[in-house]
């Protein structure tokens, strides 16, 4: 229900905010996925109806009415807006496409929800607990990898990136000199890593969910403090309530229920997924899990440093653990005149699909790629794209990123082949 | 469980001891020595010393334009012709130094667009005149008007003295052309007033105030902004003339101030000054208070082995010896010297890679409006 909520206010605050028309309609090119090529916007109309109907099956889902399929509706829709353009890819986006994949087979309209009250047959009061353990599970992934992410040495031994981008906030009252201080950072870092590592232990442990809970709250509220990073804290801060009692949550709703003075009719009854559909459900849901304890070390099958050339970087749970900015230039190479042009990057990409394009190699192709066709379309004939990157990695100051003689418009993006033309760090 | 437990309790126990360290450090804080850089300071500093007094200076070289140019249609004579031409030319410099600070004031009067777009479009200025019914405000006159409007109609194309001043006096849209140059000129006039008064009296507060990093911030609109200029300066003021846009085919007319065509380079070494004073919080008259550079010393900023700071100013000293070499007129450099006007160039190109990537990555600016996750 709170996710329902949660993701109603998210949508809306993305809607509010005008960023429908800045990443899905305004581009004049998308980087899609590896594989998912196909997946196109669907224009101006048809987004905003999509973030509509969005918004209307998150409100479903918080309510509980027409359960199932609303949370099908929402996943596929939200995955579906995140699959166009993996200029926007942010771990939060693909934790919330995650979970409500995993919601669509919980039976969390069988309580407080107007499915139950409207068919009285599939009311029930409890839950069997591997339903529960399948999102505890989920979260206790993300934090886990999170924290294994932090173990590396320029997060622990030079508070890099957090050195930087805690200073900034040297203005704020009462801590802001503090963070301009070094050892702030440190602390940070440690206790950051220390934390994701151990916060998923300590919330299954009934004995220190309260504890553990309460350094949920500490945490999230001080990234979102410090952080641009949107609606990411709440959501884990109302997801980790899953780690209560069931005491803890029938309280909450008996408190919203006074709101409403009216009572359910508490039937104790357990509720049982019909055994032909339990193996199914198993397959699916250890399937998932499988991929989803693979593919965070995905990037170990490619040679070369993980934050520099970003292979594998995705879907892992990496979250803060780099400043990395760079500067690309494009050059369209005319084989015919031998003369080049210099591209103009905004005439063809928004700013924030130009910032990621320069740092992220696959994106660079797709970029060439469409350049090539563009400038084929102005009367060029198989023109060379190269481009020339500079790009910095957690204050190591600017350097040379990829070879600049490269044809980027006849590299190709296919998984695990490494990218041979990328500079070592 | 038991190894967790007290794992657990350890670390309970190590985190609250860190934060009654940190506030332990807070109640102290008096005493010792404040760590954190001033960023009011630095924002005083600009807004004070350097982008105010740039203004006022741009504006004294305005009124003595326009002042100029009456004296010109009374006597219509060479001397004042050549005293209107040399007003002309300060002010443009002038405007060298005004041009980067495109927010607050400035940017509601959108400056750049107003007041700078070339090469000017002589064929919408011609039947301007002929017709003498247009309004400067549309968008379809943005390339006629402003600086390079002037700069055609002061200075003409292939025109003498005396047949330029025939078009001010004996010509038959000699009034039209006099109220065309007015009306150019006024609306420079007004709006650098404008954004004058609105800097003195109320968006040097705001400017001085906002003393975060985030969007919006004064520290963040002056380094997009900075950024901005130099792109300016490596493509509109360099780069395109010299081809980089056309396969390598130059284009001199595009040259900026192409009709007075002596003063191209000037333009843009007054350009790449202004980024320097700029990035140093550096005053027209040389004082170097406290500025972008101030900062990044005090955060320790590196670039390899030496500090951001240091290859930064490196890289202004190389950039502006490599332009010191670029003769005038650029329009024929492009064409006969394209080797040194390339060489500038690229010294161009590393500048801006240091000040839009490592700088802006290494102040923590937020310069987007959507959310991140650290990449």
């Amino acid at each position: 229900m709170a996710f329902g909520f949660l993701m109603l206010a998210s949508i809306l605050r993305f809607m509010a905010k005008g960023w429908v028309y800045d990443m899905y309609i305004k581009p004049k090119l998308f980087f899609p996925y590896y594989g998912f090529e196909w997946v196109k916007p669907l224009g101006e109309t048809g987004m905003y109806a999509l973030f509509i109907a969005l918004a209307v099956a998150a409100l479903f889902i918080a309510l509980g009415f027409l359960y199932r399929c609303s949370a099908l509706l929402f996943f596929l829709g939200f995955t579906y807006v995140e699959l166009i353009d993996k200029t926007n890819y942010l771990n939060h986006y693909y934790f919330i496409s995650i979970a409500s994949f995993l919601i669509i087979f919980l039976p969390a309209n069988r309580y407080f929800s107007i499915d139950s009250l409207l068919n009285k047959k599939i009311a029930a009061t409890y839950t069997p607990n591997y339903f529960i353990l399948i999102i505890k599970f989920q979260v206790f992934i993300v934090y886990f990898f999170a924290g294994l992410a932090k173990i590396n040495y320029d997060w622990l031994f030079n508070a890099q990136p957090l050195k930087m981008w805690l200073p900034a906030h040297s203005e704020m009252p009462l801590i802001g000199n503090l963070l301009s201080k070094e050892w702030i950072a440190y602390f940070f870092s440690w206790f950051g890593c220390v934390y994701d590592l151990l916060i998923p232990f300590f919330l299954f442990i009934p004995r220190f969910v309260k504890p553990a809970y309460f350094f949920v709250i500490v945490f999230h509220l001080a990234t979102s403090l410090f952080f641009n990073i949107g609606m990411f804290p709440y959501i884990m801060i109302c997801l980790t309530t899953i780690f209560f009692t069931e005491n803890f949550h029938i309280k909450i709703i008996q408190s919203i229920k006074k709101i409403f003075k009216r009572s359910l009719n508490d039937n104790q009854i357990t509720f049982l997924p019909k055994p032909s559909l339990l193996k199914p459900f198993i397959f699916i849901v250890t399937l998932h899990f499988v991929i989803q304890l693979i593919l965070p070390f995905r990037y170990l099958m490619y040679p070369g440093n993980l934050y520099w050339t970003e292979q594998g970087y995705r879907f892992s749970w990496r979250v803060m653990l780099m400043e990395k900015a760079g500067t690309a230039f494009f050059y369209v190479h005319d084989r015919t005149s031998g003369g080049e042009i210099e591209v103009d990057n905004k005439k063809y990409l928004t700013y924030m699909q130009e910032k990621m394009m320069a740092t992220q190699p696959d994106m660079m192709i797709d970029y060439a790629k469409f350049l090539k066709k563009e400038f084929i379309k102005q009367g060029l004939k198989d023109p060379i794209i190269r481009a020339q990157s500079y790009v910095t990695l957690n204050g190591s100051g600017s350097r040379e990123f990829i070879d600049p003689q490269v044809d980027l418009s006849v590299q190709s993006n296919s998984f695990l082949k490494n990218k041979t033309w990328v500079k070592k760090y | 469980m038991k190894l967790k437990d007290n794992i657990f309790l350890i670390s309970v126990i190590i985190a609250t001891l860190f934060f009654i360290a940190c506030d332990k450090k807070k109640i102290d804080k008096k005493d010792e020595e404040d760590t954190s850089f001033d960023k009011p300071a630095m924002l005083a500093n600009y807004a004070d010393n350097v982008i105010v007094p740039n203004f006022q200076s741009f504006k004294i070289s305005i009124d003595s334009l326009v002042n100029s140019f009456n004296t010109f249609i009374q006597t219509k004579s060479v001397s004042d012709l050549t005293s209107l031409r040399q007003k002309y030319i300060t002010a443009t410099a002038k405007f060298q130094h005004i041009s980067t600070f495109e927010f607050g004031p400035s940017e509601s009067e959108i400056v750049r667009s107003n007041f700078n777009t070339y090469p000017t479009n002589t064929v919408t200025i011609n039947s301007n005149i002929t017709s003498g019914s247009y309004n400067l405000g549309t968008v379809s006159n943005l390339d006629a008007k402003g600086f390079p409007a002037l700069d055609y109609l002061f200075f003409g194309k292939n025109e003498t003295d005396a047949s330029l001043i025939a078009l001010f006096d004996t010509d038959t849209k000699a009034a039209n052309r006099i109220a065309y140059a007015t009306a150019c000129l006024s609306e420079i006039q007004t709006k650098t007033n404008s954004i004058l008064n609105n800097w003195n009296s109320t968006y040097k507060n705001t400017f001085t105030s906002s003393t975060g990093s985030q969007i919006g911030s004064s520290l963040g609109l002056l380094v997009n902004q900075l950024n901005f200029e130099v792109d300016l300066l490596k493509n509109a003021k360099v780069g395109i003339p010299l081809g980089k846009k056309s396969l390598g085919v130059t284009l001199p007319e595009k040259c900026e101030a192409f009709y007075a065509n002596n003063i191209s380079v000037k333009l843009a070494k007054e350009c790449l000054l202004n980024i320097e004073d700029v990035y140093l919080g550096r005053t027209a008259s040389g004082v170097n208070g406290k500025g972008l550079d101030d900062y990044l010393e005090h955060l320790k900023a590196m670039h390899g082995s030496e500090t951001l700071n240091d290859a930064i100013k490196n890289q202004f000293a190389v950039a502006k010896a490599k332009l010191d070499l670029v003769a005038e007129p650029l329009s024929s450099s492009v064409n006969n010297a394209t080797s040194i006007v390339d060489a500038a160039y690229i010294e161009m190109v590393k500048l801006l890679v240091l000040l839009k990537t490592d700088m802006p990555s290494a102040l923590g600016i937020v310069i987007t409006y959507q959310d991140g996750d650290g990449d």
